[in-house]
């Protein structure tokens, strides 16, 4: 996904010399081609975010395409008022590009994980946020988010899970992307790395499968039909249960429909322990088996 | 934009959006007034009828908390009208007690500090790639200059060469709760900036002569340098009463300090 990733921003800059990228002193070996072909596309900021977000927006204003690039815990978070003020205020069109979000520097500990990073960004004005769960729906979203003129949070969690996608996706603004069909009255939606755990437990559950690669705006009118025409819809992220694509999905079930909804995601709580990233999902109940058993709880209760 | 923006006028219209907007910051207004006189009158390549020209000067003001200073100039410039100076303050107005992005003729949010230095960087280095030879001017406070992003822009300038971007502080010595000196001294101010690779001066800030001559210095020297000028200032400045003292960053005028300072400003005529 992360080689998608920077293939589909060197196609870009080709085409457009007024696209430059910023770092903050991030993405080790993930620019190396960028940097050979487009030098003067490439720009490290250096430890700075704050300023990196300011400087993008001069940047914007003066006519170049930013995209600007760090872990996600940096940017959007510790840059959220820059983001806020500098660039949504002004209808920017700013590209964030948060990598690693979720558990995916899972032995850094918690000042390099982020799973508040949607919520935060989703009660911002004037920005679009954007999760893929696999390659191809990462080069629809690199080009969704450049097409847009718009600023843009692309979100990059774990990107090595495997494929969802046979092929790129047709990826309209807000759209979810139907991934299984089953008869059944459960609907799984889920963003990221957990629509792979939403695909493997899909057939186990004989549920439905759609992901969400558009956080903001989502497509009302489909997420209403899912849970008009299901009693039980689950939603999967990594990251918090509050503010991110299960409150999203709530929010919008509250209004139109009965379904219940079951948010996995980030309980209300840090990390304590180092580990790998599997052992951190499981730690923090994300792992398959405990969706399963998250799922089966909920399924007897409902 | 010669003969306009007389300092006179300008203090005189900021008392009077403090006083009819009940508004607090009339100091740290009052302290940049020559500063944003001199710019505007003779150093900022800026047509009023074309605001939005992508080719334009840009005039940051970082330390929104001013921006009756600036409200003062635009209503010189034609900008904003006598009316918006009237009801400063009043529900559904569009003048907003800091800088906002919306005015026409603000360029930026900020009053929440360190953000407009950024920008202005940004922007010289966007001028400076596009060949535009773009002048970019930012008028930070020396209060603000506490913020962490003031130094990453101060940095970033200096390693990027960009000698189109001019940084004006407004030293008057004060921030919102006490001395600067109290709180974070910056004694050597000057010396600090000129270290990230910035070519400096250090002028009166309520000397107009004596802040065209370094702006227009500092543009003519042929050092491929960012700019920045120290300016020393006085809170308060043009009114007996409030110079260099802090009260009146929080104070606001009542009939009788309205009078007092109006009357101060007709004996300078």
């Amino acid at each position: 996904m992360r080689d998608a990733f920077s293939t589909e921003l060197i196609k870009l800059f080709s085409k457009d010399p007024k696209a430059i990228l910023l770092t903050g002193d991030h993405g080790y070996g993930l620019f190396d081609s960028l940097r050979k072909k487009h030098s003067d596309q490439y720009l490290n900021v250096g430890v700075a975010e704050q300023n990196m977000v300011g400087v993008a927006a001069g940047l914007s204003r003066s006519g170049f395409k930013p995209f600007v690039y760090a872990l996600s815990c940096f940017v959007p978070v510790r840059v959220l008022e820059q983001i806020k003020i500098d660039v949504c205020h002004d209808r920017l069109a700013v590209i964030f590009i948060g990598d690693g979000a979720g558990f995916v520097y899972s032995h850094l500990g918690t000042s390099h994980q982020s799973t508040e990073d949607i919520a935060v960004i989703r009660s911002i004005p004037n920005i679009n946020i954007l999760s893929p769960a696999d390659r191809f729906e990462m080069i629809s979203c690199v080009n969704l988010a450049y097409s847009l003129e718009e600023s843009v949070y692309l979100r990059m969690g774990k990107s090595d899970v495997g494929d969802i996608h046979q092929d790129t996706p047709q990826l309209k603004l807000g759209d979810l992307l139907p991934i299984k069909v089953n008869k059944s009255n459960i609907h799984f939606i889920a963003t990221g790395s957990m629509v792979k755990t939403a695909v493997t437990l899909a057939e186990e559950f004989e549920v439905s499968v759609s992901s969400a690669p558009c956080l903001k705006p989502i497509n009302k009118e489909q997420v209403s039909q899912i849970c008009q025409r299901n009693e039980i819809v689950v939603t999967l992220e990594e990251h918090s249960i509050f503010g991110g694509l299960g409150s999203i999905v709530s929010e919008i079930a509250s209004e139109i429909s009965q379904a219940k909804v079951l948010r996995i995601g980030v309980e209300d709580r840090f990390t304590k322990y180092c580990g790998t990233y599997n052992y951190l999902l499981k730690e923090q109940g994300l792992d398959l088996s405990s969706v399963r058993s998250k799922i089966k709880n909920f399924l007897k209760k409902a | 934009m010669k003969n306009i923006l007389d300092v006179n006028d300008l203090r005189k219209t900021i008392l009077r959006m403090a006083f009819k907007g009940s508004t607090v910051h009339i100091a740290c207004s009052l302290s940049i007034v020559e500063i944003l006189a001199v710019i505007y009158r003779s150093h900022l390549n800026y047509d009023v009828k074309k605001i939005d020209d992508p080719t334009r000067d840009y005039l940051i003001l970082s330390k929104g908390h001013g921006v009756m200073a600036q409200y003062a100039c635009l209503r010189e410039l034609g900008l904003i009208s006598k009316q918006d100076i009237e009801n400063y303050f009043g529900d559904g107005t569009m003048l907003k007690g800091l800088s906002d992005s919306r005015v026409p003729g603000l360029e930026v949010c900020s009053g929440t500090l360190g953000h407009g230095l950024s920008v202005a960087t940004g922007l010289a280095l966007g001028a400076k790639r596009n060949q535009t030879h773009q002048k970019i001017f930012a008028v930070v406070g020396d209060g603000e200059l506490n913020e962490g992003p003031c130094w990453e822009a101060i940095m970033f300038a200096g390693h990027h060469k960009l000698e189109n971007l001019m940084i004006i502080v407004d030293k008057n010595n004060f921030q919102a709760l006490a001395e600067t000196k109290e709180i974070i001294n910056q004694e050597n101010l000057s010396k600090s900036i000129e270290s990230f690779g910035f070519e400096v001066l250090s002028v009166d800030g309520h000397d107009e002569q004596e802040l065209d001559t370094a702006i227009e210095n500092l543009f003519q020297s042929d050092t491929l340098k960012p700019k920045a000028i120290v300016a020393n200032t006085k809170k308060g400045y043009g009114i007996s009463f409030m110079e260099d003292s802090n009260e009146w960053h929080y104070k606001r005028l009542d009939d009788e300090t309205y009078q007092a300072a109006l009357k101060e400003l007709e004996l300078k005529k």
